[in-house]
C-alpha cells in the first residue's frame, strides 16, 4: 500500500496533485499529514483499548496457565503431554476438518455470491439469501447436528425418500453422516453462508466497466475470471478462507453433538479438561488452547504472505 | 446481449435444497408432538411462553447495541490501518481472528475475575454495568465477523483517492468517515451487522454465567430434556431472527445512499 | 501478583465467612430470617428436568420468598468449580452460592478451599460413605445405570449388557455423552464391565472390550444420545442415568413409548454431593436451601424426579415416602444389587477408560 506521501507525489491513480495547487510541500501539509495521523491513532486506539481489555488480557490469563502445573509451579510439562498420540491426532483431525469445510465452503460460497450478485437473477433473491445467509451463518450446535440428523441419518427424511422412491440407499453405497465427511457436510451449513456475506461486498466491487471492456477487446467468460475476475477476488478470497479456517477450527457444539463419542476434535479435548465432569486439569487444557492460537496464527501468516503475493500483482 | 441465465438459476436450486432440506426435515419433526398425527402443539407450548418473547426482546436489544458499538469501533480502525498504518495490518487480523479459537467461557470468566464487583472497573456490579459487559463481551466474538467484512468492503472502495478528494474539499477526518466512507460500504457494514446480530441471539455461555435473562439461555432451558419442542424453537428461531434481520435491511435503505452503483 | 492478591482476600474471605456462619441448624428461624435478608441465592448447572430441580426451585421460592438466580443449567462438575474460581472477588449474581457436583469433586474442591463446612439437621440420615466427615460435602441423591429403549423402533429392549451386542440392535447403542469426559458415559463403559468383575481396574478393561465388541458388530452410534435423538430414530436405545431415562418417559409421552431397563447385572450407583462455595455471597440463603433439600419436603422432590433421595432408606423406614410415589419407580429389586464404587475405585476405572477408549473401542471413524 501506498504512503500518504503519494498522495501528493503520485501514484497509480494518477500524476499527483500539480505543484503550486495550494498545498504547499512543508507547512500546511505537514500540519495536515500531522492531522490524519493524529485522527489515525485517535481512530485505532478504541479498538485497541477495547481488544486489550476484552480480548487480549483476559486471553492471557487463560494462556499463561499453560506455564504453569496444578500446583502452581512453572513448568514446560503441559506442553509435553500435548505430544500424546491422542492429542496428536486431534490437532490433525481438527485441521483436516476445518481445511476441507473451509475449501469446499469458500468455493461454494464464491460461486453462490456471483450467481446471486451477477447472474441476473431476479432482486429478491438476493436480498432474501443474504438475510437468509446472516442466520444460517450461526446455525451450528446441537440444532445443526439435529437437522442433519434429521435429514442425511439412517432414518432421516432424505434417506427414506432415496430408498423408498428411488431405491437408493446411499449408506449401502458407504455414506455415513456420523464420519468425517458427514461432519464436513454439516460445518458447510455454516461456512457457506459466512463466506457468501463476508465475499459479496467484493464481487458487488467488480464493476460492470469491466466486463464490458473485456468483451469488447474480445475476451471469453473464462478469459475474463481468469484474468480479471478472480485475481481481483484473491486478496479477499484468501482472507475469508483463513477466517473460515479459523471458524471451522474453534467450532465445538456441532462436532460434540454429531460425533461427539468417536471423533476428537481439539475443542472437545480443550472443553474437557476446562470444564468436564471427569478429567479437569485446566493447566493442561490452557496448553491446548495455545495449541490452537499458534496453528491459527500459523494459518494467518500463510494467508498473508500469500495475500502480499496476489497484490503485489494488483499493484 | 443475452447471457445464459441458466448456470445461475441451478446454482440457486441446489443451494436452496442443501440449505432449505435440514430445514424442512426439522420442521417435519416438530410437528410430530401428537402421535401419528402432524400438529403444531409443540409450537404452541413454545411460543404460550412469555419468557420467549421477553428473553428474545433481550437479546434483540442487546444485539443492536453490539451492531452499533462494533461498528463504531472497527470501522475507524480498519480505515485508519488501511490508509496510515499498513504494517499493523497483520497483527491487526490475527487479533480479530482470536476470538473464534478461544473459548466464550475462558473470556467471560477472565471478565468475572477482572471485571468482578471488587475489581477496579465493577461492571458486575450493577445489572446495567453487567449489560455493558454484555455487550462488550458480544463485540468481542463479533469481531472477526465485523472485522473482516468491512475490511472487504473498504477493500473494494479506493479508499485513498476518496479521503484524498475529501480532504482537499475541506471535510475534517469525522466527516469524511461518516458521510463518504461509510455510505460506501454500508453493504458491507450489513453483512456484519447480519452475523453479529445471529451470533448475539443464539449465544448462550456468556449471558447465562453472567447471568442475563437473554434468549440462548432461555432456548437451553426449554430444549434440555426434551424432543420436540427444541426443533419447533429451532424453527421459530430462524424464521424471527430472519425476520429482524429483514428489518434491519429495511432500515438501511434510510441510511445515506452510496454514490454508484444500486443492482 | 495477582495471586498473592487473590490469596489474602480468600484467606480473608474464609475468615470472613467463618464468623459469621451458623454453626448448628438448631436455629432454623434464626437462618431463615438471616436467609431472608440476604434476599436471594445463586445456583449453577441445575436443569429443571434433572431430578425434579425445577418444581424444587419454585417450591424453595414460594416458601421463603426469595429470588433465586440460576446460572448455566448446562455446566458440568468442572464449570461450576471454575465458577467458584472466578468469582472469588465477585459478590455480583453471577457467583454460585451452591454446587451440586460428582462425587469425585468433593475432596478436591475442600483441598482447594472452595467450599465451607456445613451439617444440615438430618445430617447423621446421611450414610458415612456418601458425605465428608468434616461435613464439607454431603452426597445429595444417586440414580443406576439404566438402558432407555425407543419402543417403536427396538421391539425387544435389551435385558442385560451382553445382550447390546446382539445383531437385532444394529446402529442403535449409544451413549449420553464422550466416554472421554463425561462422568455419565465413563461411568457406562464401567458398569458394562461391573457385570462380569467387581474389580474397578478390570471391570474398567471389560467395560472397554464390550463396547469394542458393540462396535465390531456395528451397533455402537458415535452420536451423543439425547431424548431428540431417541424420538428421531438416530439413537434407539441410550445408556444413561435412570432418573434421565424415566424423565424423558414422562416428558414424551408414548411418543414413542420408552420402556426403562436397569440391567440384570452390572448395576452401577452413582452419587452426587452437594456443597457451599467458600465465597458464597449469600452463605445464609445457602444453608437454608441446603435444609430444604435435605428436609422430607426436599428429599421427596428428588424422588419426583426420579432421583434416589440419600435419606431413602432412612425415609423409608419411617415410612415418610407416599406409596404412590414408590409404585412409579421401578421396582426396588433392581437397586438391592447397585454397587456404590469408591472414590479410588471411581478415579482408577476413570484413569482406564479415558486413556483406551480410543485404542480399544476404536469407533474413531474417517
Amino acid at each position: 500500500m501506498s504512503s500518504s506521501g503519494d498522495i501528493l507525489n503520485g501514484n497509480r491513480f494518477g500524476p499527483g496533485l500539480p505543484p503550486g495547487s495550494g498545498l504547499a510541500v512543508s507547512g500546511p501539509r505537514r500540519d495536515w499529514l500531522g492531522a490524519i495521523a493524529s485522527a489515525g491513532t485517535l481512530g485505532i486506539a478504541p479498538f485497541l483499548i477495547f481488544a486489550l481489555l476484552f480480548l487480549l488480557l483476559p486471553t492471557l490469563g487463560l494462556v499463561s496457565g499453560a506455564f504453569f502445573d496444578t500446583h502452581g509451579h512453572f513448568t514446560f510439562a503441559n506442553f509435553g503431554q500435548l505430544t500424546q498420540p491422542t492429542i496428536v491426532s486431534a490437532y490433525l483431525i481438527s485441521i483436516e476438518v476445518s481445511a476441507a469445510s473451509a475449501l469446499l465452503g469458500a468455493a461454494a460460497g464464491l460461486i453462490i455470491a456471483l450467481a446471486i450478485g451477477r447472474g441476473g437473477l431476479p432482486s429478491w433473491i438476493r436480498s432474501t439469501a443474504l438475510t437468509f445467509s446472516g442466520v444460517a451463518s450461526n446455525f451450528a450446535g446441537i440444532p445443526l447436528a439435529f437437522a442433519f440428523i434429521a435429514t442425511l441419518g439412517r432414518l432421516g427424511l432424505v434417506t427414506v425418500l432415496l430408498r423408498t422412491y428411488f431405491d437408493f440407499n446411499i449408506y449401502r453405497y458407504g455414506f455415513n453422516l456420523l464420519s468425517f465427511w458427514g461432519l464436513t457436510i454439516t460445518y458447510l451449513y455454516f461456512q457457506i453462508p459466512l463466506m457468501v456475506l463476508i465475499v459479496m461486498p467484493a464481487v458487488d466491487g467488480l464493476k460492470r466497466e469491466w466486463s464490458e471492456a473485456a468483451e469488447t477487446l474480445g475476451a471469453s467468460t473464462m478469459q475474463f475470471w481468469r484474468y480479471i475476475g478472480l485475481p481481483v477476488l484473491w486478496p479477499t478470497i484468501l482472507g475469508t478462507l483463513a477466517l473460515l479456517f479459523a471458524n471451522a477450527f474453534g467450532a465445538i457444539a456441532t462436532a460434540y453433538a454429531l460425533t461427539g463419542s468417536s471423533l476428537n476434535i481439539v475443542p472437545i479435548l480443550l472443553y474437557a479438561q476446562i470444564r468436564g465432569d471427569v478429567l479437569h486439569n485446566e493447566n493442561l487444557g490452557a496448553a491446548l488452547a495455545l495449541g490452537m492460537i499458534v496453528i491459527t496464527g500459523g494459518a494467518n501468516i500463510l494467508y498473508i504472505v500469500l495475500r502480499m503475493r496476489a497484490e503485489r500483482w494488483l499493484r | 446481449m443475452r447471457r445464459s441465465r441458466f448456470l445461475p438459476w441451478l446454482v440457486f436450486i441446489l443451494g436452496a435444497a442443501y440449505f432449505l432440506l435440514p430445514l424442512i426435515a426439522t420442521f417435519d419433526f416438530s410437528l410430530k408432538l401428537k402421535r401419528n398425527v402432524y400438529s403444531f402443539a409443540a409450537y404452541a407450548n413454545v411460543l404460550g411462553d412469555p419468557l420467549f418473547r421477553q428473553t428474545f426482546g433481550y437479546s434483540a436489544l442487546i444485539a443492536v447495541c453490539t451492531i452499533i458499538v462494533g461498528a463504531v469501533l472497527i470501522v475507524p480502525a480498519a480505515y485508519f490501518v488501511r490508509l496510515k498504518f499498513p504494517a499493523l495490518r497483520p497483527f491487526v487480523e490475527f487479533i480479530t481472528l482470536l476470538p473464534l479459537v478461544v473459548p466464550p467461557i475462558i473470556l467471560v470468566f477472565g471478565y468475572i475475575r477482572m471485571f468482578g464487583s471488587s475489581s477496579w472497573l465493577p461492571f458486575t456490579a450493577s445489572r446495567q454495568g453487567t449489560n455493558v459487559l454484555l455487550t462488550f463481551g458480544y463485540v468481542t466474538l463479533a469481531m472477526p465477523y465485523m472485522y473482516r467484512a468491512v475490511d472487504t468492503g473498504l477493500r473494494t472502495i479506493d479508499v485513498q483517492t476518496l479521503t484524498e478528494a475529501a480532504t482537499i474539499m475541506g471535510a475534517s477526518t469525522p466527516r469524511i468517515l461518516l458521510r463518504v466512507i461509510f455510505p460506501n460500504i454500508l453493504v458491507a457494514v450489513l453483512s456484519g451487522a447480519f452475523l453479529t446480530f445471529a451470533i448475539v441471539i443464539g449465544e448462550f455461555v456468556m449471558a447465562s454465567l453472567l447471568n442475563r435473562p437473554a434468549f440462548g439461555p432461555y432456548m437451553q432451558n426449554v430444549g434440555a430434556n426434551k424432543a420436540y419442542e427444541p426443533a419447533a424453537l429451532a424453527i421459530i428461531a430462524f424464521a424471527v431472527t430472519w425476520a429482524a434481520m429483514g428489518m434491519i435491511q429495511l432500515l438501511a435503505r434510510f441510511a445515506p445512499k452510496a454514490a454508484s452503483h444500486d443492482e | 501478583m495477582f495471586k498473592i492478591t487473590g490469596r489474602l482476600l480468600s484467606l480473608m474471605a474464609v475468615g470472613l465467612f467463618a464468623s459469621t456462619s451458623i454453626s448448628s441448624a438448631a436455629s432454623m428461624d434464626d437462618l431463615v430470617a438471616a436467609a431472608k435478608k440476604e434476599g436471594q441465592l445463586t445456583t449453577i448447572a441445575l436443569p429443571h428436568d434433572w431430578c425434579g430441580y425445577g418444581d424444587l426451585i419454585a417450591g424453595f421460592k414460594k416458601k421463603y420468598g426469595l429470588t433465586v438466580n440460576e446460572l448455566n443449567p448446562d455446566a458440568g462438575s468442572g464449570d461450576e468449580i471454575e465458577a467458584i474460581k472466578a468469582n472469588k472477588n465477585n459478590k455480583g449474581p453471577q457467583a454460585p452460592d451452591v454446587i451440586d457436583v460428582g462425587l469425585s469433586f468433593g475432596p478436591q474442591a475442600k483441598a482447594d478451599k472452595l467450599i465451607q463446612p456445613y451439617k444440615v439437621a438430618k445430617w447423621d440420615e446421611i450414610p458415612d460413605n456418601a458425605k465428608d466427615a468434616d461435613g464439607y460435602w454431603y452426597g445429595d441423591y444417586y440414580g443406576v445405570m439404566s438402558f432407555e429403549v425407543n419402543k417403536d423402533l427396538v421391539k425387544n429392549a435389551p435385558a442385560d449388557w451382553s445382550d447390546l451386542t446382539k445383531s437385532e440392535y444394529a446402529n442403535s447403542v449409544a451413549l449420553a455423552g464422550d466416554p472421554r469426559s463425561s462422568n455419565q458415559a465413563i461411568t457406562a463403559v464401567y458398569a458394562a464391565g461391573l457385570s462380569k468383575d467387581s474389580d474397578a481396574a478390570k471391570a474398567a478393561e471389560d467395560g472397554l472390550n464390550l463396547f469394542a465388541a458393540i462396535n465390531k458388530a456395528g451397533n455402537f452410534v458415535p452420536a451423543i444420545g439425547k431424548s431428540a435423538t431417541l424420538a428421531q430414530g438416530a439413537t434407539p436405545i441410550i445408556i444413561r442415568w435412570d432418573y434421565l431415562a424415566l424423565a424423558d418417559r414422562d416428558a414424551l409421552k408414548g411418543n414413542p413409548p420408552v420402556e426403562v431397563v436397569v440391567p440384570k447385572s452390572g448395576v452401577m450407583a452413582g452419587v452426587y454431593i452437594q456443597a457451599i462455595s467458600a465465597y458464597a455471597p449469600h452463605p445464609n440463603a445457602a444453608k437454608l436451601w441446603m435444609e430444604y433439600l435435605y428436609s422430607d419436603e426436599g428429599q421427596i422432590g428428588w424422588l419426583k424426579g426420579y432421583c434416589h433421595p440419600i435419606r431413602f432408606n432412612a425415609m423409608s423406614k419411617a415410612g415418610s415416602i407416599p406409596k404412590d410415589l414408590l409404585d412409579k419407580l421401578p421396582p426396588a429389586e433392581n437397586y438391592a444389587k447397585a454397587v456404590f464404587p469408591s472414590l479410588e475405585d471411581q478415579a482408577a476405572a476413570k484413569k482406564i477408560i479415558t486413556s483406551k477408549w480410543d485404542s480399544v473401542v476404536g469407533a474413531n471413524v474417517k
